[in-house]
């Protein structure tokens, strides 16, 4: 690691001492403009001292050129004319720092994607759109300040908002490394949808196996307060520093006391369909959502109890648990880092009316077919079709059920879920009824994953099921409730008409139906297939926008379960490094009020979009706190008095740039 | 000076109604004065012209004779009606493509200039069923309800045009399986029965009538005998070309297809506004429900008079 050198004093009084350095980019900026009259050029400007250019300035050689020529005492500023400062800002800074200089004395002209690649076929305008980015830059190099960085102290505690097998993955892997973990699930259990499924493909081995051993391990591990059925309702701070009220919502059972006997449930005479087997097996007005539930504590759905007090008489809860007046309870958490793993919703096809879902019984969501799988399902996993409660002797699967689909209404990603989930569901039908007819009707068959493809085709080779390339045109209901299929073979290219006893639509995965307010609670971003949005594709792909806040398994995108396991693990591991470094520097982009010129008008308190702006009723004036203020702006051109003042951005060092962009432009007319 | 009236409308009448079905004009004015909308004649309209005959040949032509079709109506400045699917469907798919494709639009104007017209996009054309639903709204219709059916199985028939192109429709993504026109039925106290196949198409368009008859006509023998065995004492719809086929292809299939239907078809075909005008307590004369049978070969061939048989408890 190079040392870093002691600091270099610039109080930004002194006359600035400007070096330029043009990076030839190989042949992305080289090979298409002189870089070596570029170089001649900048020395023409004022304050400009040396001038450089390299083939690779982000090179070790090229960033020792600089270090070389500041510690030698040439330069007390550096621009370099190069790429984006998106992608190189951050090396160069570090090399002026090393340097011992301000790493905020520090400007990047990007001469390759404005100037170069963009005009690589006009190199004459190209180059005068190069020097121009070099005059900016240089005009903006003479006003510069050196800057402090900002360190805040990051609490060692994590939110995890949402308990499935994201959450839950994160959670564990958090609480592991010894951090403080705080995991909010919505409903009385956790678990999520995992633990609705009966087996995962390929492996076929049975999801309830693998996710409720871990659904112990989170309840058992000390360093994990396990919040279920509670909902985060606020969060305020910044990265590091997260104050959340969370919502303990009431179970009208005492949780201490409640021993899971199971008696109040049992004399309860309220029945209604329980959620977790989507309405196809009952549940008591008292209940806990399935068998392995963790925690086992009943909860009592006040919509649906009718107060009868039988739960609460001596005779049924011997331990006198059940509390008709409880009440909700806010619980304030401070914690340095946020994992969101919210999960999805299946897709409803109620609207797709050509499928018959909600007007024909026999047709079922792939989801209703998991639970029909399930061996502590509502038929203990021997399906039967909802018409007569009879097994069905031929069945049907249709893929991409509100996926891929670019008419209106549709969602026009792929769930990535699907094919390999009615691949299994099909396959499992087989192994309990080998005569019976399956067909699986798709677009494309997509086994992407480890193993997948040696599955599809295991399933039609071995097992005989049915797939035929084509989508369904609509279905309708023949005799006995039967489904009658029309649809197009297109790889026959022959219409067909197909009766079938049972009809799957295997839906895709959609963002919660109430992920704007995740997205409003936490202010992040998300994508325009609303799901939240990474912070980069590729790069970032845990991250959120906003630091600190971190994004796990299907919330961002739809997954299958290693991917999901996969991510969590990644935000945690984010998470974790965050906190372990013990502080966060914060960049000084921050704004600043000049007190006497601030009017005390509030108007920047109520635009600023993170809540960064206070108000000093004694000394009447606003008050910017740096750690929540990202810097965007909105502040200082809302600012009537002009007393706001942006780091880095201020109105004087982007006057200086305007000033010689338009006065002096080389370029007629704005360029080429 | 006389009150102006919220709903105002220009009425494009076609061709198969005005020539072959006047019941359907009839009933449509007599409905839509009944609700209080003021119909102004669009003078000089000519053939919408038909999607399926100059569509299919001269993409050119047809636009520049429904956008002059069009500006008729916004000299006038009010929206247009028509009870005619496929003159709903030239003049919204033409009123929707004039307004996406500027070349079209600039064509379709230096055509038009030269018989003193321009068209601008002002006003939008619409289905009397759109005018109804959408416009007026179901409870707007409900406070008109004189007269409820109680025993009356209908068999509604959409037809295609009305529906699809979807993107060019307003009906907010119900055109799979739409069920707006059962729901004006409904509001009369009819029951809209399903049965199978139920949008399947007439059998009439796309020029199949012209062009191959015993097509035609098996088409609607299938339609038909789905319509019969859901027993349906009616078929109701919303467009002059299927009513007709539904209608008169009744005779075509009963004489075809005669070894193939058993008993021949007889199953009364109303138009949307003379059920709404019936329910409404309009006089059946002004909805043209009221036939002279010493009338040869005039429309409607299978008699309605068991259905006005079948209701006249509940009228009076």
């Amino acid at each position: 690691m190079t040392e870093v050198k002691k600091e270099i004093k610039v109080s930004g009084k002194e006359k600035p001492k400007i070096g330029v350095y043009v990076c030839h980019c190989g042949i992305n900026i080289a090979g298409v403009i002189d870089v070596v009259k570029l170089k001649d050029y900048a020395l023409s400007l004022p304050d400009v001292v040396l001038a450089r250019e390299y083939k690779f300035m982000c090179s070790d050689n090229g960033q020792s050129m600089i270090k070389q020529d500041i510690e030698a005492g040439l330069i007390n500023r550096v621009i370099v004319a190069a790429c984006s400062p998106r992608m190189h800002e951050p090396t160069f800074r570090l090399t002026c720092k090393e340097a011992g200089l301000n790493q905020f004395l520090f400007e990047q002209a990007n001469i390759r994607e404005h100037a170069t690649w963009v005009n690589m076929y006009d190199p004459e305008g190209a180059y005068e759109i190069a020097k121009d980015h070099v005059k900016m830059a240089v005009a903006k190099a003479r006003k510069l300040l050196p800057l402090e960085v900002q360190k805040v102290q990051v609490e060692p505690a994590c939110l995890v908002i949402g308990a499935g097998i994201a959450g839950m993955n994160s959670a564990l892997d958090l609480a592991q490394e010894g951090y403080k973990v705080y995991l909010v699930e919505r409903t009385p259990t956790i678990g999520g949808h995992m633990a609705q499924l009966d087996k995962t493909f390929p492996t076929m081995d049975c999801s309830a196996c693998i996710i409720t051993p871990r659904m112990v391990d989170v309840a058992r591990e000390k360093n994990i307060e396990l919040l279920t059925y509670s909902e985060v309702v606020d969060v305020s701070g910044y990265v590091g520093n997260f104050e959340v009220t969370i919502k303990k919502k009431p179970h009208y059972v005492d949780q201490e006391k409640c021993t899971a006997c199971g008696a109040c449930a049992e004399k309860c005479p309220v029945t209604v369909g329980n959620e977790f087997d989507l309405g196809m097996a009952t549940r008591k007005a008292i209940y806990i959502p399935f068998p392995q539930a963790v925690p086992g504590q009943y909860t009592i759905d006040m919509d649906k109890c009718i107060k009868c007090g039988i739960c609460a008489r001596l005779d049924v809860c011997e331990p006198e648990a059940i509390k008709y007046d409880d009440k909700p309870e806010f619980l304030k958490v401070k914690v340095g880092t946020i994992i969101v793993a919210t999960g999805w919703d299946l897709y409803d096809p109620t609207e797709l009316k050509q499928y018959g879902y909600g007007r024909y019984p026999n047709v079922i969501t792939g989801l209703q077919m998991e639970r029909l799988l399930s061996s502590f399902g509502p038929v203990l996993g021997k399906p039967v079709r909802p018409s007569d409660s009879k097994a069905p002797h031929s069945i049907a699967f249709l893929q991409c059920v509100g996926s891929r689909n670019f008419r209106e209404g549709g969602n026009q990603y792929c769930s990535r879920v699907c094919c390999m989930y009615a691949t299994k569901q099909a396959r499992q039908y087989k192994e309990k009824h080998p005569d019976a007819d399956v067909y699986i009707f798709y677009m494309d068959v997509r086994a992407f994953g480890k193993g997948y493809e040696e599955f599809y085709e295991s399933a039609s080779e071995n097992f005989g099921i049915n797939y035929i390339r084509g989508r369904i045109a609509e279905v309708s209901q023949g005799k006995n409730n039967n489904i009658i299929i029309r649809a197009e073979d297109t790889l026959l290219q022959e219409p067909l008409e197909l009766e079938v006893e049972m009809f799957i639509l295997s839906c895709g995965l959609e963002a919660k139906a109430d992920a704007d307010n995740i997205s409003s609670l936490l202010s992040i971003q998300r994508s325009a297939d609303g799901f939240f949005m990474e912070a980069h594709p590729k790069l970032r792909p845990v991250d959120t926008l906003t630091d600190g806040i971190f994004v796990a398994g299907v919330a961002q995108g739809p997954k299958d379960i290693p991917d999901t396991v996969a991510q969590a693990k990644g935000a945690a591991s984010s998470a974790s490094a965050l906190m372990a470094k013990g502080e966060v520097e914060i960049e000084p982009y921050y704004s600043v009020v000049i007190d006497h010129l601030c009017s005390g008008c509030r108007s920047c308190q109520s635009l600023c979009p993170f809540g960064a702006i206070a108000f000093d009723e004694f000394r009447r004036v606003a008050v910017v706190n740096p750690a929540m203020c990202k810097g965007c702006g909105t502040c200082v051109s809302a600012c009537p008095s002009g007393a706001m003042v942006q780091n880095h951005f201020a109105n004087f060092q982007l006057n200086s740039i305007i000033n010689v962009a338009i006065k002096e432009s080389s370029v007629e007319n704005g360029g080429k | 000076m006389s009150e102006e009236k919220k709903f105002r409308y220009g009425f494009f009448l076609g061709c198969v109604a005005p020539n072959r079905y006047p019941m359907i004009e009839t009933s449509i004015r007599a409905v839509f004065d009944h609700l209080g909308a003021e119909i102004l004649e669009l003078e000089g309209a000519s053939c919408c012209p038909a999607p399926g005959v100059f569509r299919a040949f001269h993409i050119p032509t047809w636009l520049v004779i429904a956008a002059r079709n069009l500006t008729i109506a916004e000299e006038l400045g009010v929206d247009v009606i028509t009870g005619c699917n496929g003159c709903y469907g030239t003049l919204r798919d033409a009123w929707y493509e004039l307004q996406h494709e500027p070349e079209m639009k600039k064509m379709v104007n230096e055509h038009l200039a030269k018989v003193g017209r321009k068209f601008k996009g002002s006003i939008e054309p619409k289905h009397v069923v759109q005018a109804l639903y959408l416009d007026m709204g179901i409870d707007y219709l409900k406070g008109f309800i004189k007269h409820k059916f109680k025993d009356l199985k209908v068999a509604v028939h959409y037809g295609c045009h009305i529906v699809k192109p979807s993107d060019k429709r307003p009906w907010d993504g119900e055109y799979e399986c739409p069920t707006f026109l059962d729901e004006i039925v409904e509001i009369t106290g009819a029951k809209s029965i399903d049965y199978k196949d139920k949008f399947m198409c007439c059998g009439a368009g796309g020029a199949v009538r012209t062009a191959v008859k015993e097509v035609s006509a098996d088409f609607s023998r299938e339609k038909l005998t789905n319509i019969r065995d859901a027993g349906a004492d009616i078929i109701i719809d919303c467009c002059p070309f299927c009513h007709l086929q539904l209608d008169l292809g009744q005779m075509e299939a009963n004489n075809i297809y005669k070894d193939m239907i058993g008993e021949p078809f007889k199953i009364p075909v109303i138009y949307l506004t003379q059920l709404l005008g019936l329910s409404f307590g309009i006089d059946p004369n002004l909805l043209g429900l009221i036939k002279n049978h010493d009338l040869k070969n005039v429309s409607p061939f299978i008699p309605v008079e068991p259905f006005l048989a079948k209701v006249k408890e509940e009228l009076t």
